[in-house]
């Protein structure tokens, strides 16, 4: 801000004095040392100067006919409240009297006359100096407002007692309406519920000012001015969000089901074929038709895959936790493989206890968890090996681990296995197949349901891919993220 | 009886059923043509197609379910919604069970004589 602080040294200056020599003093002696000057001859004048040409500073003759200096002062005091105009007085009566009865009637300052050039030209740079702070502080607080109007949401300050101070444009536009102003109101009047109330939910639904209802993001701060606290709050209208969020539910259930159903079609002719069951065929359209049905399958997947991704990643993915014995959703898993690993002549070995406490999980996305580590082993196994998993209850905690004897995890490839895309290399997804999101989309689950999964591996010596969840007494106490979820939604 | 919009997977269900179950079959592509129909044809079970235009599934089964002779017959929900939350919300709807699409046309034959056995059963 220096340009204020010139022109504030450089002030612009009113000097009333009835007696004409006294008055063209002044103002010579003024306009010598730089500053610009209007002159009048009474208090009447001095106060309709002040009025139009808003001075900066007034130096004030006290005895003048009609309205003397001290009105004079009072009456500037009452009328200019957005800022600071100093007066200072101007006397050649003996003694403090009336000196101090001009302070009380709000004179800043006062000079003695005759007035000496050395002592106007001190008290002027010392006034100008004070001026250009307060132009600083003004043309911060313009600027702070000018940000306010220019934001987006709702801010207003209230003080300790809820009653509205300030508020920027866009408060207005959202709170304002034909039968509720906003300065000066109650917090109740405006926003419908007391102070204390409206910082215990950060999320809730207000009324515009045209009475309509709209959910809303509130944020709260506060300060301490003169003793005495005080409090911003901003308001985030959430009804376009919430309009998106739908827009985008929707959408995903109209994609999933737009790409299943031409899929159910391909699967079930396919299926029909590879089973001779639509006519016997030669073995190698057998054969072609049972590889098309398994890429089907894959693509299914992939689908399933990239829908739960698209959920979980944009927060949307409701997950119905409820406390779920690990034991029997383990067999599940297993009994969901078991046909692909005799195909493939893999063995099995499960080992585990069904005496474990139960877990609070979501039984769907767990079985999801499961059969892609399953898979995963399965696709890392030759036919001989076999697929170790346990179950075990350890220091509060179920855990499951699956074993492979496969090739195991390149060190380098296991930092960043759970993320998302990740193939251990570019020929592995071609003679693997798998899309690399099965690691990432089974991570974001299991975190989700307040659990931990991580892998252990040599290569050469097998993988081992665990997962382990608090077991349910305490995890009950402290329910999860997604639990609320599902309640708010 | 099945009712679902999809022409291909109509015809897959019809072989299906009626090629490798050796069932007697009544397909409709809506749930209006499934309402005509079910009186002059007299289902023992019906496959709903859960989301269809006009009539979904479940505002379909509720009208079939009106009509005499349909209380109590087994209706089946074919979905693409294969959550337990969802397949229990299309049980809560009156449904005797549901089959998740992409399904097995090989053994869907199987799994509706499954089905059947045990509704008739209760």
């Amino acid at each position: 801000m220096p340009k204020s602080v010139v022109s504030a040294q450089r002030l612009h200056i009113l000097v009333a004095d009835d007696i004409p020599s006294s008055r063209t003093q002044m103002t010579d002696m003024l306009k010598s040392l730089g500053h610009q000057v209007i002159a009048v001859e009474s208090g009447e004048a001095a106060l309709q100067a002040v009025a139009k040409s808003s001075p900066d500073l007034v130096l004030l003759d006290l005895l003048m006919p009609g309205l003397s200096g001290f009105e004079v002062a009072r009456q500037i005091r009452d009328t200019v409240t957005d800022h600071w105009v100093p007066v200072i007085v101007m006397s050649s009566l003996e003694g403090e009297e009336h000196l101090i009865y001009a302070h009380s009637n709000g004179a800043d300052d006062y000079l003695v006359r005759p007035v000496s050039p050395g002592m106007l030209e001190a008290k002027l740079r010392h006034y100008a100096r004070m001026l250009g702070m307060q132009n600083r502080l003004l043309g911060l607080a313009r600027r702070q407002k000018v940000i306010n109007d220019n934001i987006m949401d709702a801010v207003l300050t209230f003080d300790e007692t809820g009653v509205v101070r300030e508020f920027n444009q866009a408060a207005y536009r959202l709170l304002a309406g034909p039968n509720r102003p906003l300065s000066g109101q109650a917090v109740e009047a405006v926003l419908g519920e007391s102070l204390v109330d409206l910082m215990h939910n950060n999320l809730t639904t207000l009324m515009r000012g045209n009475g309509q209802d709209f959910p809303a993001e509130l944020v709260w701060s506060s300060w301490r001015e003169q003793g005495r606290m005080q409090y911003t709050l901003v308001i985030h209208d959430l009804t376009e969000r919430k309009r998106i969020d739908r827009m985008k539910d929707e959408f995903l259930a109209t994609v999933s089901h737009e790409l299943r159903t031409p899929l159910t079609s391909v699967l079930g002719a396919l299926g029909l074929i590879a089973s001779g069951m639509a006519g016997s065929l030669p073995k190698p359209v057998v054969e072609m038709a049972s590889i098309a049905k398994r890429n089907g399958e894959r693509l299914g997947k992939l689908i399933d895959d990239v829908l739960d991704l698209t959920k979980l990643e944009g927060g949307q993915m409701v997950l119905h936790v409820k406390p779920c014995n690990p034991y029997s959703l383990l067999m599940d898993a297993v009994d969901g493989i078991k046909a692909a690993t005799d195909v493939e002549n893999v063995h099995l070995h499960v080992s585990g206890t069904d005496r474990c406490p139960p877990v609070t999980i979501d039984p769907d996305r767990f079985l999801q968890v499961m059969a892609n580590l399953l898979s995963n082993a399965l696709k890392h196994s030759q036919a001989g090996d076999t697929i170790w998993v346990r179950l075990f209850f350890e220091g509060q905690v179920v855990k499951i681990s699956v074993r492979d004897e496969g090739p195991g995890v390149d060190p380098a490839f296991r930092k960043r296995m759970f993320e998302k895309f990740s193939q251990a290399d570019a020929s592995d997804q071609r003679s693997q197949g798998g899309s690399g999101l099965g690691l990432y989309v089974s991570r974001l689950f299991v975190e989700r349901m307040g659990g931990r999964i991580f892998c252990d591996s040599r290569p050469g010596a097998g993988a081992t891919f665990s997962i382990e969840f608090p077991a349910a007494s305490q995890a009950q106490s402290k329910p999860s993220a997604s639990t609320v979820d599902t309640s708010r939604r | 009886m099945f009712v679902e919009d999809d022409a291909d997977i109509r015809n897959i269900l019809q072989f299906s059923l009626e090629t490798i179950g050796g069932y007697q079959v009544c397909a409709c592509s809506g749930g209006l043509q499934a309402i005509e129909q079910a009186p002059v044809f007299q289902p023992e079970l019906v496959l709903l197609d859960v989301m269809m235009p006009g009539l979904t599934g479940p505002q379909t089964l509720e009208r079939l379910r009106a009509q005499s002779g349909m209380r109590r017959v087994p209706m089946v929900f074919l979905t693409a919604k294969a959550f337990a939350h969802e397949v229990e919300a299309l049980l809560a709807q009156g449904a005797n069970d549901v089959i998740v699409k992409p399904f097995d046309a090989v053994i869907l034959p199987e799994q509706i004589r499954k089905i059947w056995e045990r509704s008739i059963g209760q």
